[in-house]
């Protein structure tokens, strides 16, 4: 049974959830109402929380400034293509370490793991370096291939893994028995099983591709190529200082997908985050 | 439906030996329990037999084929987990009829088999539910659909009653009893229950260390068990055990002496070990030479009968005895050995001498 929380107890904690919801909050409505107010505006004093005029034309001019679109088309396949490829290696390399029973399976699962403790910043130039003789450069590879086989694919495996070794050898067992060989039993039995861990995974890799900076503003050059965090930088007036409201407008749209997906899944996310390596 | 045969049959992991060699021949049609205390090795040889733990040393048959290296799905066998094992993101229907899909079999076979072993389980109206959604006892028989849909030549189960309560555990016993008796298929039961042993075999093997102890009838191995171990595991309450000496006037434990049976096979002077059963105590007031005095230590009524824990001479022993007794703990009755029921063991308790 739940303990009641006696009524003034439930108004100091909405009172504590309020003070607390202001550091989250506050920035994206900044960002929303500063884009839609003259530059002037932004910097009155006092701050005008509530725009006193609007001024739509910045929404207009995002797309005037650069090639906006298509930029949001690099960020959005980019992230698509890299959230499939992470799901399909980390469910399956996190899989084979938690099932299946191979020589020094333990060790190369720790070295795979500490893949997780260098920082891009360590990697980025040899990177480079490695893309540059490949002829990727400027391209949108170095920006798919790094994450699927980079840290965040990394992190991914070891939350497949936790899923899997809980999941009960029975079943496996009576797939077998049922006469499934060890792929059809990831196919049909463990994988449907894995949902809720898959769609966590699904969940910070897009994020985590979206909100990429260090690699784009490295391995791209070209507007046309760019994704939008970098794209972001770009709206300068031509002293390369920031237009405030059109650069707030952009980084609106910008935000826009990633608000709807958490909206849509945010249930999934923390369901699979808890109970991932904690289900029976 | 099939023999199955075990010849020799050996486990181990690296140098430690599991199962030690068991020879076993599992009649068509027949339903054989394989009982032992945990560790026993029991488990491990239905799992060898399943096909889900190789087979390190001897021969494996179902039917006429050596089956040692195939996968568990070319053996034919179905098998029924103490978990149950259903796939937890599939339908009732769906769970029963996975290995027939799987198999390739048309849509509309595969609904009659799962309509039929549905029927005969009492599963028609779960068919659209998940696992989740039922009980205990409901989970136990999708499982044992899931066994029986694909008609399969042997039937594994491996302690599948272990996770019911005691009063769903007896009701379940008695159908899958009655699904033997229809299905007639050969049946490979694993327990570590006596009683469940006791009720649904025709013929139990008892396992202990990875050897096999003693095969044949529930009642021959309570009538008869060829050792100390198999005596003291089947029955319950377990047969009583005092160790002594075999005498002229009897059998001389510490502080009492055991009439013997007239004829026995043994040397005077022998050292042996006495086993009764607690229901071979008879009440007397007739004071004879077959007459022990007992001191009661603990009585328990049971309804039909009572229990009472009594000492003889220095060992502690239970009887079961028709009559209402009323004493006090310390008090003294007396009791008659059934002579003609008494077990003599080795020393060792590794044969039996009578």
């Amino acid at each position: 049974m739940k303990a009641e929380i006696s009524p003034r107890a439930k108004v100091a904690l909405y009172g504590v959830m309020c003070v607390l919801l202001i550091p989250f909050v506050f920035p994206t409505w900044w960002m929303v109402t500063s884009s839609i107010k003259p530059i002037s505006e932004i910097f009155a004093f006092p701050p005008q929380l509530v725009p006193q005029s609007y001024d739509w034309t910045t929404y207009s001019k995002v797309f005037e400034l650069q090639p906006f679109v298509r930029q949001y088309w690099n960020s959005a396949y980019i992230a698509a293509v890299v959230t499939v490829g992470t799901m399909i290696i980390s469910s399956m390399a996190g899989y084979a370490f938690a099932r299946i029973r191979f020589p020094y399976a333990n060790a190369v699962f720790m070295i795979v793991l500490l893949g997780l403790l260098i920082p891009s910043e360590v990697t980025i130039v040899p990177l480079f370096q490695m893309f540059l003789k490949a002829g990727m450069v400027n391209t949108h590879w170095p920006l798919i291939l790094i994450p699927i086989f980079g840290a965040p694919s990394v992190f991914a495996t070891f939350v497949m893994r936790q899923f899997f070794v809980t999941l009960p050898a029975e079943l496996e067992e009576a797939a077998r028995v049922d006469g499934l060989g060890r792929f059809k039993i990831f196919t049909r039995i463990a994988l449907p099983l894995a949902k809720p861990a898959l769609a966590s995974v699904a969940i910070f890799t897009f994020l985590h591709s979206w909100n990429l900076f260090l690699e784009p503003i490295v391995f791209l050059s070209s507007a046309e190529m760019f994704t939008l965090p970098q794209a972001l930088t770009q709206y300068t007036d031509a002293y390369g200082g920031p237009m405030w409201n059109i650069q707030l407008a952009a980084a609106t749209l910008t935000a826009l997908p990633v608000l709807i997906v958490f909206i849509i899944a945010q249930k999934q996310f923390v369901e699979g985050l808890a109970h991932t390596g904690l289900k029976g | 439906m099939a023999d199955v045969t075990l010849s020799d049959i050996r486990k181990s992991y690296g140098a430690v030996k599991t199962i030690h060699g068991v020879d076993l021949d599992i009649k068509d049609g027949e339903f054989v329990v394989l009982v032992g205390p945990s560790g026993c090795g029991k488990s491990t040889l239905l799992r060898m037999i399943a096909g889900l733990e190789t087979i390190t040393d001897g021969t494996l048959k179902i039917g006429n084929r050596r089956v040692n290296d195939l996968d568990p799905k070319d053996r034919d066998i179905a098998m029924v987990f103490q978990s149950y094992a259903l796939y937890p993101h599939m339908t009732v229907a769906t769970n029963m009829g996975f290995s027939l899909e799987h198999r390739g079999a048309a849509k509309t076979e595969i609904a009659e088999r799962v309509n039929w072993a549905a029927g005969i389980l009492g599963l028609t109206d779960l068919l659209d539910r998940y696992p989740r959604q039922l009980s205990g006892g409901q989970r136990q028989r999708v499982a044992m659909g899931r066994a029986i849909v694909r008609n399969p030549q042997v039937f594994l189960f491996d302690e599948p009653l272990s996770n019911l309560d005691a009063k769903l555990r007896v009701v379940m016993r008695g159908e899958i009893k009655a699904l033997h008796q229809k299905l007639k298929t050969t049946t490979i039961y694993v327990t570590h229950d006596q009683v469940e042993a006791m009720t649904m075999a025709d013929r139990i093997v008892v396992l202990n260390g990875g050897r096999v102890e003693q095969i044949g009838a529930p009642l021959d191995l309570y009538d008869r068990p060829a050792n100390q171990f198999v005596a003291g595991f089947i029955g319950s309450p377990s047969m009583n055990f005092l160790k002594g000496r075999i005498t002229e006037a009897g059998f001389q434990a510490s502080g009492v002496i055991l009439p013997l049976p007239k004829s026995i096979n043994t040397v005077i002077g022998q050292a042996a070990v006495y086993g009764i059963r607690p229901e071979h105590f008879r009440l007397s007031d007739h004071p004879s030479h077959t007459i022990v005095p007992a001191e009661i230590v603990l009585i328990e009524p049971m309804g039909p009968e009572t229990q009472v824990t009594m000492r003889l001479g220095e060992t502690q022993v239970t009887g079961v005895f028709r009559e209402r007794i009323n004493g006090a703990p310390g008090e003294v009755m007396h009791v008659a050995p059934e002579v003609g029921s008494i077990h003599l063991f080795s020393e060792d308790g590794g044969t039996r001498l009578n």
